[in-house]
């Protein structure tokens, strides 16, 4: 039975990926008990509590909340932003070279570096949302630009000979088959706009993960600060979970 | 603005076996792809340059059939994308109803196959058929589109896509797709060359019956002598690089043809004179 093989190796990879993981919190509370690493490395088991604390939950929400508001709103706008140049180095082929450079030159900034930057021109609440968009623009244009150029030279070919305009090309040819490219390219700028969102809370937001982050670390309240970044990732890993999925049902339809 | 092709409905009457009769009248009608002296070298690493055409001539009148044949690498297809104006030739001048090849296809009036059907993947064989329409900005024509999806044989799989459909189906809907438009050119670069010899022969003789119906000015590509002789008003074979042009036969063989004309003795003489043809090209002399 070769046709049986894949649905038991998926589940092998799946049970084998389960038992990796349960090694590793073994490992970390293990490892977090006997303080092999100090004390600033609690047990899985107590960051899990302090997670779970019920006087805590209202603030995480609020955390989250405020964080999952701006990374959205960052990743939306950075897309937007991507994604019209793109257009507009693909239908004005001259502007191509310029706007590749500007793309690099802006991925090459450290974000770190642009929030001093941020904070001087625009209100302290917008820079993360400023730093999502950062962070989510370059993979967004570099997938948008590489999409519209995937479609096979043999596609375009059949576009020239049924006579297609550049603008009709774009449409029926080059947008459709820059999607499955298009959308891993936004899963991979998910995460990164959740980064950028929390960076951009460090230069002195009110409310979402950055602060609780600073504030915790400040106040060497440990368990809340491994908490808070436990979540942290949490929130990354499911937007790429979100966007991986998304990027699958593309691949299905539109390969 | 389109002599040939009104041409085609109001002399549609015309005896079947118009071509066999007058043979050598190319005098007597304005060709619709004319190549004249024409040549195509392509640019190699440093400097060196490989001709796969030198000195190339030949027409194709109204209502023709011709097919190409050659050796591996002696330029058919080349030709085809000169004709298709997908490339230019180096010199010598091609021209499709008088005018540069690339009107022909600005105005929608070109059909192409090639041998990868080159459908699009994320669309259904309904809407890869539709193509054309949307390229050239008209409204899709739904008893169009039907009844080429019925001529191939595809009714009931419109919704299908092409991932999902067999070689010899995808072919059906790629020469569905060519022939929507009404093209006053039909080019076909080896449409079944990918495929088994059943579905071929299958495939073939569902194209004679197609293109008997609606007859196109057809420039057929391949390396198949009998395909060639079975779908063919006149064949023209081609020595390899650089590609000339070798022989031409005009065939007797009238239409609508069946598989009964491949074992009637002229079909068994003119393959072998254009298989010996052929082999003399590919051994040299």
């Amino acid at each position: 039975m070769i046709r049986g093989r894949s649905p038991d190796s998926a589940t092998q990879r799946a049970g084998l990926g389960a038992l990796g993981l349960a090694a590793l919190a073994v490992a970390w509370e293990l490892a977090g008990r006997a303080e092999l690493l100090g004390p600033s490395w609690p047990p899985l088991s107590s960051i899990l509590a302090t997670l779970a604390d019920p006087t805590r939950a209202r603030l995480f929400r609020r955390a989250v909340a405020a964080t999952v508001a701006e990374a959205g709103q960052g990743y939306l706008v950075g897309i937007l932003v991507a994604f019209g140049l793109g257009l507009v180095s693909v239908l004005a082929p001259v502007s191509r070279r310029g706007l590749d450079r500007l793309a690099a030159l802006l991925n090459a900034v450290p974000m770190i570096a642009l929030g001093p930057v941020l904070i001087s021109t625009m209100p302290r609440h917008r820079v993360p949302v400023a730093l999502a968009a950062l962070a989510v623009f370059f993979t967004t244009f570099v997938a948008a630009t590489a999409g519209f150029a995937a479609a096979s030279p043999l596609h375009h070919d059949l576009l020239s000979v049924f006579g297609a305009v550049r603008r009709t090309r774009f449409r029926r040819l080059q947008l459709p088959a820059s999607i499955p490219i298009l959308c891993t390219g936004l899963k991979l700028g998910a995460p990164a706009a959740v980064l950028g969102a929390i960076l951009g809370e460090w230069f002195g937001a009110e409310d979402g993960i950055g602060p609780i982050l600073v504030a915790s670390m400040q106040n060497y309240r440990i368990d809340l600060l491994w908490a808070t970044a436990l979540l942290a990732a949490a929130l990354s890993m499911l937007a790429y979970g979100v966007m991986s999925a998304i990027e699958r049902a593309a691949d299905h339809r539109f390969r | 603005m389109k002599p040939p092709s009104s041409a085609r409905f109001v002399s549609s009457a015309r005896p079947a076996e118009w071509t066999a009769e007058h043979g050598n009248g190319s005098g007597e009608q304005r060709p619709v792809i004319s190549l004249r002296g024409v040549s195509k070298a392509f640019p190699l690493r440093r400097g060196h340059r490989v001709t796969a055409l030198d000195d190339l001539s030949f027409e194709v009148r109204p209502e023709e059939f011709v097919a190409l044949i050659g050796p591996s690498g002696c330029g058919k297809s080349t030709i085809l994308r000169l004709i298709a104006s997908l490339e230019a030739p180096t010199s010598g001048t091609v021209l499709v109803e008088g005018r540069p090849p690339a009107d022909l296809a600005r105005e929608h009036r070109l059909g192409v196959a090639f041998q990868d059907h080159a459908l699009l993947p994320w669309l259904s064989a309904w809407d890869n058929v539709a193509l054309p329409y949307r390229v050239a900005g008209r409204r899709p024509d739904r008893d169009r589109i039907a009844h080429l999806l019925q001529l191939v044989g595809m009714t009931g799989f419109e919704r299908a896509r092409p991932r999902q459909l067999s070689g010899g189906m995808r072919q059906r809907v790629a020469i569905a797709r060519a022939l929507v438009l009404d093209p006053d050119v039909l080019l076909l670069d080896e449409p079944f060359g990918a495929l088994d010899a059943v579905t071929r022969r299958h495939l073939n003789v569902e194209l004679q019956r197609i293109w008997a119906e609606s007859r196109i000015t057809t420039l057929l590509v391949t390396h198949s002598v009998d395909e060639a002789l079975f779908l063919a008003d006149r064949v023209i074979v081609l020595s390899s690089r650089p590609g000339r042009v070798r022989l031409i036969r005009e065939l007797p063989f009238v239409r609508p043809r069946d598989r009964s004309i491949i074992r009637t003795p002229e079909f068994h003489a003119l393959a072998d004179e254009l298989t010996a043809a052929l082999d003399e090209i590919t051994e040299g002399p």
